[in-house]
């Protein structure tokens, strides 16, 4: 057993050593590896300013409120915050006193014993707290999970894990309780006991009272030997054996246990459920580092960090914000808050791109950055899916680790936009937000050059017409352009053509001519034209058109189907 | 009344002195407001790429109050007309809305049409009503001229917004009568403040917004007041960004209507987040108080009364 415990610590370690060493290593599609000292110098620098600055406070209000009380969950959810509490605090309490052997309780009570109170009860406490919290767990991933969010292998995972210590350590707990070689075994080397004299009455009472399951004595017990057995009990048991009813889950379940046990074999079926139990506890182990479980680590960094710096101001030292990034990665748990609340949730039903939802972003993101294979086509619908966003916030906002989500989605989506693949969805107001906070400019910029080029390579422009041909009427949604009389009312008022000097050179086409283009069926020379990706859409031109020409929501139209036919050509 | 309050996104991030402001305005005036987590985007964000993934949320927004028994406030213009489009197509494409419902149903949602969208000015002066505004206002500011900036999407297309006229809008020039604030004619009242091309051609964009800044400045205007959360986000945000201090062009600050409304009804400045606004300094604030007084109309009355007797 010692060599699978150390095992699994030395894979535990080497995993959380690799983890943390991934938070100042990691980069989204970034190869700048060589930044590695400068990433651990600013986060050292960062840490040891925050440490011996006024900061300090904050630091330390946020590691009771976030960390410990988890404020951030309880103010998303009364049930998520309930369910944590119940496996946190439950399993915290087992791991020290019952996990770390007798090494840290023994220190911290002189009187441990396992097998006293309130020690015994205790244990069946908090054992049934992580149960409970894991039942509401898997009850919420089944039934009041966030909508469009699937529950991947690992969420299951890491709740059957945590599950299967509690369960199989009850198990072993009842079976023990009810085991006869158990028993030979106790009342031989603890309580001194091999008389047969003696044995008989202390197993007819144990039988009794204590949930052993015999294979000498049965129902109904002779009164007198059960008080027999009593005294000698309370002489030779009791010191360090408190009745086995203060284990309040293991002893009714002995019940049930101790027979199946009993018939196949009472002390292959302890050593069984031993090693079982075992197993989950060092599956547990060294999973951790390689799993969301690593977010028992990497949360309350997390969460410190927003503690101190909040997510609208994010700093400057960009290798911070690179290792923010990565932490926060790392301290994703997959539980779907942000998706719950996602503004951009409904574009899902137009785009089925599962990167709009911010929790599903997280999980490709931590793909990348660990720098595993993703292939092209998922990265372009990652891209898609970090521009599909409306800035709003609300995941930053709300998300139970802390995460910078805001941040880590704006510089995530300019870093792949550097790969050159263009982004059709840059030509919408989601560029609005980004635009505003002024930073990326250069980037954005280079973006939405790269868009330009091929618009240019793809629509012929009317200056390159040579002849003028009649076709069928454009459709374009609405025939209200029919009735144009070519009076160029809409011109006349348009502030975009107001604006140059040469609005024909700059825009390509004027409201009137797009119109009149419409109007002979060429629709296509409309669609390649920089004047609809110049409107304000401030619908001056549709509102002072004497025919009820709608010519901005054409607009509309016409933008819609050059994207379209963009995004074709690319396919 | 009570009203579900749809903010839109940019309101409670970045603009939240607005929806604090309005709803303390409206608290005094007798309207709750809830807001509702559920509601997501407009839409309005993605018109450029796709009609149809426009309107869809619109309507779940919509079907979400629909659900609660609640029509809908709206203050960012674009919200609003997204959402009175959406009730537009929802009427006239009966394949559409029969599709849309049918998406809607997976989240046990449905569109009947019930929900009314009301913009915040709607409410201030047909729900609420002049009189009653009035009332409220125990004092007015005397001396301040003001541009005020409609924005376009709530009021044109007119077929859609049905909101006041687009042509000629008096709701806020009325409401701004009442506190004495004299509302500017000029220029850019009712055109575009550039935000619809900021990020596809931010350059486009400034000269937009800085034709209007020159406009109001030169109407003589002390204050701009945007309606629009992305008009405000245009004037109060990306104007002192663009024209920086040295430059030579002068910063025109933002005053929201609510927080207007609210000081002349002596709600706290802090509450309505004033310096909220990145372009009010404290100077401005200083500047506006001692303008605040009782209103004098009653007692011009008294003094002619008294001329009569």
């Amino acid at each position: 057993m010692n060599v699978l415990v150390g095992l699994s610590l030395l894979v535990f370690l080497a995993g959380i050593s690799y983890r943390i060493y991934g938070w100042v290593t990691q980069t989204i599609l970034s190869p700048d590896k060589a930044a590695a000292p400068d990433r651990v110098s600013s986060a050292l620098k960062a840490l040891f300013t925050t440490l011996l600055s006024a900061k300090l406070v904050t630091l330390i209000t946020a590691f009771f409120t976030d960390v410990l009380f988890q404020k951030r969950l309880l103010a998303k959810s009364t049930l998520r915050w309930i369910t944590h509490c119940l496996i946190f605090f439950g399993f915290i309490p087992l791991l020290l006193m019952h996990g770390l052997g007798t090494s840290f309780s023994e220190s911290m009570f002189n009187d441990y014993q396992s097998t006293l109170q309130p020690y015994l009860t205790l244990r069946n406490l908090f054992g049934l707290m992580v149960l409970a919290g894991v039942c509401i767990g898997l009850y919420r991933r089944l039934t009041d999970k966030p909508q469009r969010v699937k529950s991947m292998a690992s969420d299951w995972v890491s709740l059957a894990l945590v599950g299967a210590i509690v369960v199989t350590g009850m198990l072993l707990e009842s079976s023990k309780i009810s085991s006869y070689s158990a028993f030979q075994t106790m009342a031989e080397d603890y309580g001194g006991i091999t008389d047969a004299e003696e044995l008989l009455p202390l197993e007819t009472y144990w039988a009794a009272e204590h949930g052993l399951k015999s294979p000498n004595v049965t129902k109904p017990f002779d009164p007198a030997l059960v008080e027999e057995g009593r005294e000698i009990s309370a002489d030779t048991c009791m010191e360090c054996h408190a009745p086995a009813a203060g284990a309040f889950v293991s002893f009714p379940l002995a019940k049930v246990v101790g027979p199946i046990t009993a018939s196949l074999g009472d002390a292959t079926m302890v050593n069984l459920l031993f090693w079982l139990h075992i197993l989950c506890c060092v599956g547990l182990l060294a999973w951790l580092p390689f799993s969301k479980m690593f977010h028992v680590i990497s949360a309350p960094v997390s969460l410190l960090i927003n503690g101190v710096m909040g997510f609208k101001e994010p700093g400057t030292n960009p290798a911070n914000l690179v290792n923010r990034r990565m932490i926060g990665l790392s301290a994703c748990t997959h539980c779907g808050a942000c998706s719950e609340l996602c503004s951009s949730l409904t574009f899902y039903e137009s785009f089925q791109n599962d990167f709009i939802l911010p929790s599903e972003k997280v999980q490709i993101l931590k793909k990348v950055a660990a720098g595993k294979a993703v292939d092209q086509t998922t990265l372009d619908n990652l891209q898609k899916g970090l521009y599909i966003c409306t800035s709003c916030d609300r995941c930053s906002k709300v998300c139970p680790s802390g995460i910078n989500l805001r941040e880590l989605f704006t510089s995530s989506r300019y870093q792949l936009l550097n790969r050159g693949v263009p982004e059709t969805s840059m030509l919408s107001h989601f560029s609005f937000p980004l635009s505003l906070a002024r930073t990326f400019v250069e980037d954005h910029k280079k973006a939405l050059r790269k868009l330009e080029t091929i618009f240019k390579d793809s629509f012929t422009k009317l200056k390159d017409l040579t002849t003028i041909t009649i076709a069928d009427p454009a459709r374009v949604g609405t025939d209200s352009y029919q009735s144009c009389y070519s009076c160029q009312r809409c011109t006349n008022i348009c502030p975009v053509v107001r604006l140059y000097d040469d609005p024909v050179e700059k825009l390509d086409m004027l409201p009137h001519q797009i119109i009149f283009s419409l109007g002979i069926g060429n629709k296509d020379i409309a669609v390649g034209s920089k004047m609809i990706w110049s409107c304000s859409t401030c619908y001056l031109c549709q509102e002072h058109c004497p025919n009820q020409v709608e010519l901005t929501d054409i607009f509309y139209n016409l933008k819609n189907e050059a994207l379209r036919r963009i995004e074709g050509g690319r396919a | 009344m009570k009203l579900a309050f749809f903010q839109g996104c940019n309101i409670p991030i970045r603009i939240e002195q607005y929806a604090v402001s309005a709803t303390a305005v409206l608290e005094r005036l007798g309207v709750q407001l809830e807001v509702i987590d559920e509601f997501t985007c407009c839409g309005y964000p993605v018109r450029n790429v796709d009609e149809k993934a426009y309107i869809i949320p619109s309507v779940r927004n919509l079907a979400i109050a629909e659900k609660r028994g609640l029509d809908i406030m709206v203050i960012c213009n674009c919200c609003f007309a997204s959402l009175q489009k959406a009730k537009n197509v929802m009427a006239a494409n009966q394949a559409l809305a029969a599709e849309i419902n049918g998406l809607l149903a997976k989240d046990g949602l449905t569109y009947s049409g019930r929900t009314a969208v009301k913009h915040f000015l709607t409410v201030l002066h047909e729900d609420i009503g002049l009189d009653s505004i009035k009332k409220q206002l125990g004092k007015v500011v005397s001396d301040l001229n003001l541009s005020v900036i409609h924005g376009c999407h709530v009021l044109r297309p007119r077929e859609v917004t049905r909101f006041d006229d687009s042509f000629v809008p008096r709701f806020t020039d009325e409401l701004l009568a009442l506190t004495g604030a004299v509302s500017l004619d000029w220029r850019g009242k009712l055109e575009c403040c550039g935000a619809a091309l900021a990020g596809l051609n931010s350059e486009l964009s400034e000269a937009l917004l800085n034709e209007k800044v020159d406009g109001a400045l030169a109407a003589g205007a002390e204050f701009i007041m945007p309606v629009c959360s992305y008009c405000h986000l245009q004037f109060d945000t990306t104007q002192p960004a663009i024209r920086q201090p040295g430059s030579g062009q002068q910063v025109l600050p933002v005053l929201l209507l609510p927080q207007l409304l609210g000081l002349c009804m002596g709600i706290d400045e802090k509450i309505l987040g004033l310096e909220q606004n990145t372009t009010f300094q404290p100077t401005h604030l200083e500047q506006l108080l001692p303008r605040l007084g009782p209103p004098v109309e009653k007692k011009k009355k008294k003094q002619k009364q008294k001329a009569q007797a």
